[in-house]
């Protein structure tokens, strides 16, 4: 578990979202404390194995908070003592195991725990980024070192949480290994243009023009480059927010934006609560309205946060969904990266560049990049397309920090100016590829009877194990996410996307055949162990009584 | 000049290289600005300046938050000018009339080397694994290439570990992910000044975080061999004067070799500093960017981490990278080597906002393994055309009777042209600044890297000759009142460009 204050709150049976931000350490010490007095007592009246293990972790999980604030407290009694300094409660870091890593909520915040005793070189925030960093990529890290191989580790982890496009490396190694990709000239290597070089800013707009079906041309001048989407939204975030400000974020969402709200600008993602079941004013699953929209920014309010902007994901990440254009009546950061994997056919993928007026177009911002309809994730590229010329400045001073380079810059024009090879042969075999690895894995689910949502964008089908769980708890889904782990296959769980209700898992079908069906195998293996437990569980509960 | 004129120049000079915390109440703004306005005469006050910044910011946009204010501001200002500038760029055909940009530390002499080589096929391979996700610290091969790189040409009495390495897009995003992860708001850092400015700028942006500047003085006095010298009695007396203003110093800021002055440090000059540092539980961050380009034969560096000791080896920090000694500014790539396995991990949860292309990963590698090309053809080059083209201009600046330093290492001169100011002050450099930019050459004055004394500006002599030929003559022009612009009638009026922040490098 990445945030220890999640973790209280969890384990002391609260609901899931306010946070503890601004609660001081002390006071989450004190809850904290309690939790870890409940757990305690808790485990002197039942003891099966399974809520044994389940109780050692969560008890290990509560030392290790417990130690984490415990040196919190001792640097700020410290700083107030040495420096005089005012004091300055530290940004806990959140609950967001970030699935661009596809790692998993670390086993061990014990660890971060020992490895932060030891950082006392480190300022608070510092120690915070440390420890998101800890829980976020830990599982990542042992992935990187222990992957499957179909020859060479076919027992290593399979990662099926990292919301990568694997299915057409062969085409892009082709086409990146042509000779006009071998180009190198005296601008490249010298001091660019921030905010992007201008050929790329100006294939850019071409691009968007065309895949976006902008009703006029897009301006190059309104392109910001920086190296990877998350460094778009860092750098929008501290444009717009000044920190402990917050932006309005439907969930189920994707857990990268936490981290990247969270590493520099300090900026709070409030959820709007989407919610699966159907009912006549939510007329499809997890569908996200103006009237609930509306509904958080009251309450966000009420609750005296201020809320500058509403960040929507639009093909939807973990759901797929595609919204129809009326979503957009709001102020908006709209992150449009899956733009180009919308695979059925029968869906219409609306952009807002596509809207002929905007309600707003000085307060709306598009973020879109390679890394998911490219599978491009490693060539650390994101644009930002804005109407505001203010925003795009104030951006633009970040491409200090988040430059790419002139090489890999002029790869990318390349690339996105052949249109001929884009047309006619990568994205239509990256389309059919798509599809079929799509529905391999919705037929295996559907044989193993696991409801799903079904969307035909994306590289992910977003998956309901509620019936794997008993109780069905966010503690039991960690459970069951561990479980997959145990047998070398990493989802991501839910909780990770701020999910309202537990038993949601994110499954990542955009990789070869072979390798899913390895997966799905593991899968099913672990979705039989967990009935066999639950049924000698109960059998136990009965001879018991 | 009117008031109005003066005024925003004073404010755009002042503010320039001096940053503080948002947010935080501060008066300095006015403070910078007294001392500007100084007589020359006057012994300085204090041996040590804190820096503040963002009160300059006057405007500020319904759309933006304040710090993103702040940082447009920056954008149209200070690094407005370079793109100006850019924009009015000399073209021997197409443009003769253009700027001369003698500002940015950029190394043009060996491009042609570069981009040969970097066009080899080698450099064109792709495998799926440079596509995607993977270590945000960079690439394992990389890191592996960097670590025996830096073992070799830092002379490490042992090899550099791998896993000590991390790799950034660039200079600029170590600095601002060091000052983050060491810093709380409104810390700072000590900084002997002149130091290129820009870094006031980076470690504000993200991290918040303070310079605090050690005044070096162009005078020789007591021990002192040379004009400049850093001593550890000046570095203590700004520790504490920083101190009891209230301001938590957390590290020291080293560049070596020295940008602007060329400095060279001995290593018991080093070891001084290093000890410093640990008696005060500072740490250090080690700026090597300019190791190889030391282009004088009787000067022999010593990087931080040939040391047989190391002080304090949790809190040295030493960064290089390519931009400056390989010319390749452009490539945004960036090493930190860094024992203190806290303080890498802190920056590798950052690295996923300063990670670079797998493709590009891999050129660096193929590069730095490439130790023939490296000492046989690129290293003798580079150092014989440094040479030629310092041999020029200081030759040039000599003959005019202009005092300068610059021992052999770097792409700058920096030269004290005091004695063309009617009077020692702040606003009459940048007058003269704003003279030699009329003249259609772009120099950077004193005051942009903190300097104390009115007067000196930085030369960067690292480029193609004809180019350093005529940035030479439209220098003189100024300096023997040849310029069409008349001293008693500057043209300061204009607002654009506004500031001189004329220099930007990282």
């Amino acid at each position: 578990m990445s945030d220890p204050s999640d973790i209280s709150r969890m384990l002391c049976g609260q609901t899931g979202d306010q946070t503890l931000r601004n609660h001081s350490i002390y006071t989450q010490m004190m809850e904290t404390v309690l939790s870890f007095m409940k757990l305690t007592t808790r485990d002197q009246q039942q003891d099966p194995v399974l809520e044994g293990q389940k109780h050692s972790q969560a008890i290990r999980e509560e030392e290790a908070l417990l130690g984490h604030l415990m040196i919190q407290l001792v640097k700020h009694v410290e700083s107030v003592a040495t420096g005089g300094q005012k004091f300055q409660l530290s940004w806990p870091s959140m609950d967001s195991r970030d699935n661009v890593r596809g790692g998993q909520q670390a086993q061990s915040s014990r660890q971060t725990c020992q490895d932060t005793f030891i950082g006392y070189d480190l300022s608070n925030r510092g120690l915070d980024i440390s420890s998101l960093y800890h829980s976020s990529f830990q599982d990542h890290n042992t992935y990187q070192r222990n992957k499957y191989h179909k020859e060479n580790n076919t027992l290593g982890f399979i990662n099926l949480g990292t919301s990568e496009n694997k299915l057409c490396v062969d085409l892009l190694k082709e086409r990146l290994r042509r000779s006009d990709m071998n180009y190198v000239d005296d601008n490249l290597l010298q001091y660019p243009d921030w905010r992007g070089q201008p050929f790329l800013r100006e294939e850019v707009a071409r691009f968007l023009t065309t895949y976006c079906k902008a009703p006029a041309h897009l301006d190059p001048e309104n392109v910001v480059i920086l190296n990877g989407c998350s460094s778009v939204f860092s750098s929008l975030a501290m444009v717009l927010c000044d920190p402990g400000e917050a932006f309005l974020v439907p969930t189920p969402f994707f857990s990268g934006f936490i981290f990247s709200a969270c590493l520099y600008a300090k900026v709070e993602l409030l959820p709007v609560h989407l919610d699966s079941r159907v009912t006549s004013a939510n007329t499809s699953p997890f569908q996200l309205t103006v009237g609930k929209l509306e509904q958080a920014l009251f309450e966000a309010k009420m609750e005296g946060k201020k809320v500058r902007g509403l960040l929507l994901t639009n093909p939807q990440n973990p759901l797929g969904d595609v919204y129809s254009r009326d979503a957009f009546d709001l102020h908006v950061i709209v992150d449009e990266i899956y733009m180009l994997t919308v695979f059925d056919e029968a869906i219409t993928f609306h952009s807002v560049l596509s809207i002929e007026s905007l309600p707003d177009p000085g307060k709306t911002h598009v973020i879109w990049g390679t890394s998911k309809g490219f599978g491009l994730s490693g060539f650390c590229f994101g644009a930002l397309y804005t109407y505001n010329r203010e925003v795009a400045s104030a951006v633009s001073a970040f491409g200090f920090l988040h430059g790419i380079s002139g090489i890999a810059q002029y790869k990318l024009t390349q690339l996105l100016q052949d249109r001929e090879w884009l047309d006619n042969t990568y994205l239509p075999i990256n389309r059919f590829r798509l599809q079929a690895a799509h529905k391999y894995i919705t037929n295996e689910l559907k044989a193993l009877n696991v409801p799903f949502l079904n969307r035909g964008s994306g590289l992910f089908v977003w998956i309901n194990l509620k019936k794997y769980l008993h109780p069905c708890t966010f503690e039991e889904e960690l459970l069951l996410h561990r479980r997959f782990l145990d047998k070398k296959l990493i989802l991501s769980p839910g909780k990770s996307f701020m999910c309202k209700e537990p038993g949601w898992f994110r499954l990542v079908f955009a990789d070869n055949h072979l390798l899913l069906r390895s997966a799905m195998h593991r899968f099913h293996q672990v979705l039989l162990e967990q009935e066999r437990d639950w049924t000698r569980k109960q059998l136990e509960d009965a001879i018991k009584e | 000049m009117s008031t109005l004129a003066q005024k925003e120049i004073r404010m755009a000079a002042t503010s320039l290289g001096s940053s503080s915390a948002q947010g935080l109440p501060s008066n300095e703004g006015d403070d910078v600005e007294r001392e500007c306005s100084r007589k020359p005469d006057q012994k300085p006050l204090k041996h040590y300046g804190v820096g503040d910044p963002s009160t300059m910011v006057s405007s500020s946009s319904p759309h933006l938050s304040s710090r993103g204010s702040i940082n447009k501001w920056f954008w149209d200002s200070f690094e407005g000018i370079q793109r100006t500038c850019q924009m009015d760029e000399y073209d021997e055909d197409k443009n003769p009339n253009g700027i001369i940009n003698l500002s940015i530390s950029e190394n043009k002499l060996c491009l042609d080397l570069l981009t040969r080589r970097l066009s080899q096929s080698d450099m064109l391979w792709v495998e799926p694994s440079l596509l995607q996700y993977t270590d945000w610290r960079g690439h394992a091969f990389l890191r592996e290439e960097v670590a025996r790189f830096l073992s070799f040409y830092c002379k490490s009495p042992a090899p550099l570990k791998p896993d000590n390495v991390l790799v950034l897009n660039g200079s600029i995003s170590v600095f601002s992910a060091l000052a983050t992860v060491l810093c709380e708001v409104g810390e700072a850092f000590l900084i002997p000044a002149p130091f290129y400015g820009s870094i006031t700028r980076h470690v504000h942006r993200y991290g918040s975080v303070r310079l605090v500047s050690v005044h070096l003085d162009s005078e020789v006095t007591g021990m002192e061999t040379r004009p400049f010298q850093l001593t550890v009695e000046k570095l203590e007396m700004a520790f504490q004067g920083a101190k009891s203003e209230g301001v938590k110093v957390k590290g020291l800021i080293l560049i070596n070799p020295h940008n602007p002055l060329g400095d060279v440090y001995s290593v018991e000059e080093l070891q001084g500093y290093l000890d410093f540092a640990k008696r005060h539980e500072l740490h250090v961050i080690m700026d090597e960017v300019y190791m190889l380009s030391v282009f004088e034969k009787s000067i022999e560096y010593h990087s931080v981490l040939s040391l047989e000791r190391l002080p304090d080896p949790q809190r040295t920090h030493v960064m290089w990278a390519p931009s400056k000694d390989f010319g390749m500014s452009g490539v945004r790539f960036s090493t930190l080597y860094t024992e203190n396995q806290d303080v890498a991990t802190a920056v590798a949860s950052l690295c996923c906002c300063h990670s670079l292309s797998g493709l590009v990963q891999y050129q660096m590698a193929q590069l730095f393994r490439d130790r023939d090309w490296i000492d046989q053809v690129f290293l003798p080059e580079n150092h014989a055309r440094l040479k030629a083209a310092h041999t020029y201009v200081s030759e040039e600046l000599r003959a005019l009777g202009i005092p300068f330093l610059s021992r052999g290492a770097g792409f700058f001169i920096w030269a004290n042209l005091g004695k063309y100011l009617p009077e020692a002050t702040f606003d009459q450099e940048l007058l003269l600044w704003r003279r030699f930019l009329d003249n259609r050459v772009l120099l950077s004055c004193g005051k942009a890297f903190e300097c104390k004394e009115p007067g000196w500006f930085r030369l960067i002599f690292s480029d193609r000759i004809h180019r350093l030929r005529l940035g030479m003559q439209r220098i003189r022009q100024v300096l023997e009142g040849e310029s069409q612009v008349a001293a008693d009638a500057p043209s300061c009026q204009t607002q654009e460009p506004r500031g001189p922040g004329s220099h930007y490098e990282d």
